[in-house]
């Protein structure tokens, strides 16, 4: 049974629009299907404004969800009570993608990792101090440094200490947004290694939301590519990066910079930037910017079907006794 | 020769001290060539390009030569620094929201340069707006034109950057993180056109950037600054293949790449040093994992290290294991004459 499961979930915002008051719908997560298995890393991928945040929220139900259905741990939680759904937020944490502002300046280190223990009233103060210094341990933050606020760390540090914060309730999933985007190279390097040591030491599931491919790649079992709000495809990640099937992950794929400069490839560069999500293009989403859109597409939106053995894509144009001849090639 | 900087310095005043943040950095860039400037935050980068662009804050302190064109700028007046500022060389930043005023048209804001700079007047301006406007690749020009910032996509905004830095054809253009705020399938589409004008206009372009990816794909030439140093030099190919200086290897090896799967990455221990608590020596010093007694105290020169391929580190500077006699080094030797 998978640790989380999701079935057709959707958010959608409502904004108000134009001075007369006319109300229209951001469809930030429009019909999103998925689980995560117990001990792997699920790498959702996609541009600014595909909604890949919005999904990270909506399922720790950080908002509520417009429609569909979440199951934890085979429990349908999409409609649990305030309480029930606290209570289970021990199991399903977050990293956020800014460590300057995601970390109370106010509070020493000490503080913003205790607090949750707190909350969930775990243990007596001795306890609770047990699992602070065994986690700064895991994290390298010496116990001298406990005592010490947020502003004289760097923000290598500082995510390792967001990473320690989520860690404290000993979960089961970690959503982590975007968790090393604002890190230098070097660190980033850093802090990627450590999410795949304490994913081992504590059999965690993540769900890595990022906007950088090689990260992805590196990280994760398996990877999902969003647009516009849907998942246009989802396979294992040497399967998706070896052989994308969805023309717009093949574009996404060819369009990062290598580096490399002994390898030229032939990339494929889209027209146009992504469609506004207030209004997306009818059929397709995709339509307006594939260099292989037909005038079905227009028409016709397309379902995400399965290609090829755990293989799943959105395209009316790939069909499954043809997925194996669209290769394209990297290394 | 474009562009020449010999032995740069920048202080900058802090909290009434002066604090140096860039460190004698000499490096060149010729007519058509693309130089690509890597380092983590705080290295210097953009601090480097405005050097050249003498945008800098009140108090700085700039020492060293900056040749364009075979003439020095630094001692150029503000008026005159003004002159070629726009006209001969241009800059690009990385925002292209706050770059750009959210009140003016923007049209006008290209036909700015050009009033500043030419003599053309309103009719041919005009007509030099629409013609930059396809230049950068925008479509309906005409209507673009009177629009607003705020009414265009991020791509788009930094397309009308490129076209306001185009204006005038300089012969330099600095790009200050261009593609960082854009998503990869927009960064891909910039890039490309970054390409295409420098061959057409043989512009020098030094191309400032933390993704290696980019500088892989854009650069002739690249150099590798460290705490207000510059610490590795070469053409782009022999630093991607055979990098020499310990932060360089560091940093390749910490990249997750495309089509390869490690079950490791590569890292870099500690953080950069503060301008105001620079160490001794080497300023990589102790993160360096091939540090030696020598490093600590001494700060390594440049030194050729292959064809066009300069590299500030002991490892290869025979003299100094000479000098000081040091134990570290001596092995190091030994392994350098195999």
């Amino acid at each position: 049974m998978a640790l989380l499961e999701v079935k057709d979930l959707k958010q959608h915002f409502t904004i108000k629009k134009g001075f007369l008051g006319e109300k229209k719908k951001v469809k930030a997560v429009d019909g999103v299907s998925f689980h995560i298995e117990q001990g792997e890393t699920l790498g959702i991928v996609g541009e600014s404004g595909c909604g890949k945040s919005s999904l990270g929220r909506t399922i720790l139900k950080l908002i509520k969800p417009t429609s569909g259905d979440i199951f934890f741990g085979g429990k349908n939680i999409t409609h649990l009570p305030r309480k029930e759904m606290k209570e289970l937020r021990k199991d399903m944490q977050i990293v956020f993608q800014d460590p300057y502002a995601s970390l109370n300046p106010r509070s020493t280190v000490r503080t913003i990792l205790e607090t949750p223990l707190i909350v969930h009233g775990a243990g007596n103060r001795q306890e609770r101090m047990k699992v602070v210094e065994g986690l700064i341990d895991k994290i390298g933050i010496r116990k001298d440094q406990l005592d010490r606020y947020p502003h004289e760390f760097s923000g290598g540090q500082r995510q390792r200490i967001g990473i320690a914060r989520a860690l404290t309730l000993n979960p089961k999933l970690i959503i982590a947004d975007e968790p090393v985007s604002a890190l230098d190279v070097s660190v980033q390097s850093q802090v990627l290694n450590l999410m795949v040591d304490l994913q081992k030491e504590f059999n965690l599931s993540y769900m890595f939301i990022s906007h950088d491919l090689s990260v992805v790649q590196h990280i994760s079992d398996r990877v999902a590519v969003m647009y516009l709000g849907k998942i246009v495809e989802i396979a294992d990640v040497d399967e998706l990066y070896r052989n994308p099937l969805h023309p717009y992950t093949k574009a996404l794929l060819t369009a990062v910079p290598l580096p490399d400069p002994t390898k030229k490839r032939d990339r494929i560069i889209l027209q146009g930037d992504l469609p506004s999500p207030i209004n997306p293009p009818t059929g397709c989403a995709f339509h307006t910017r594939c260099p292989a859109a037909t005038p079905e597409c227009k028409m016709e939106t397309p379902e995400l079907r399965e290609k090829a053995m755990g293989h799943w894509a959105s395209c009316i144009h790939v069909h499954p006794e043809q997925s194996t001849k669209t290769k394209i090639h990297i290394s | 020769m474009l562009l020449e900087l010999n032995d740069v310095s920048l202080s900058l005043k802090r909290d009434g001290k002066y604090v140096k943040i860039l460190d004698e950095i000499s490096l060149q860039v010729n007519k058509g060539e693309t130089v690509g400037i890597v380092g983590e935050s705080g290295c210097g980068k953009s601090m480097t390009a405005l050097s050249v662009m003498r945008l800098l804050p009140e108090k700085a302190k700039l020492e060293g030569v900056i040749n364009l064109d075979h003439e020095d700028v630094t001692s150029y007046s503000k008026r005159k620094m003004e002159k070629i500022r726009g006209n001969k060389m241009a800059m690009i930043f990385q925002d292209p929201l706050t770059s750009l005023n959210p009140l003016h048209t923007v049209g006008r804001q290209i036909e700015e340069t050009l009033i500043l700079h030419t003599d053309l007047n309103k009719e041919q301006r005009k007509q030099r707006v629409i013609e930059l406007l396809n230049e950068v690749g925008l479509p309906r020009a005409e209507e673009i034109a009177s629009e607003y910032p705020h009414q265009l996509s991020g791509g788009m905004r930094q397309r009308i950057m490129i076209a306001v830095a185009m204006a005038c054809n300089p012969s330099l253009l600095i790009c200050d993180e261009p593609t960082t705020a854009l998503d990869v399938t927009v960064q891909a589409q910039i890039l490309d056109l970054m390409n295409h004008l420098k061959e057409v206009n043989e512009m020098g372009i030094i191309m400032i950037t933390h993704d290696l990816g980019v500088v892989a794909e854009v650069c002739d030439r690249v150099v590798v600054m460290y705490a207000g140093k510059i610490v590795e030099q070469a053409n782009v190919k022999e630093l991607f293949l055979n990098p020499k200086h310990p932060y360089t290897k560091g940093l390749l090896e910490s990249i997750p790449k495309l089509g390869v799967k490690k079950a490791k990455l590569g890292s870099i221990p500690g953080m950069v040093p503060s301008p105001d608590k620079m160490p001794q020596g080497c300023r990589f010093f102790d993160r360096c994992s091939s540090a030696m007694e020598i490093c600590k105290g001494k700060t390594p020169p440049m030194s050729s290290v292959g064809e066009d391929h300069t590299a500030a580190c002991w490892l290869y500077e025979e003299k100094g294991g000479e000098m000081n006699g040091s134990s570290g080094s001596e092995g190091l030797e030994a392994t350098l004459h195999n």
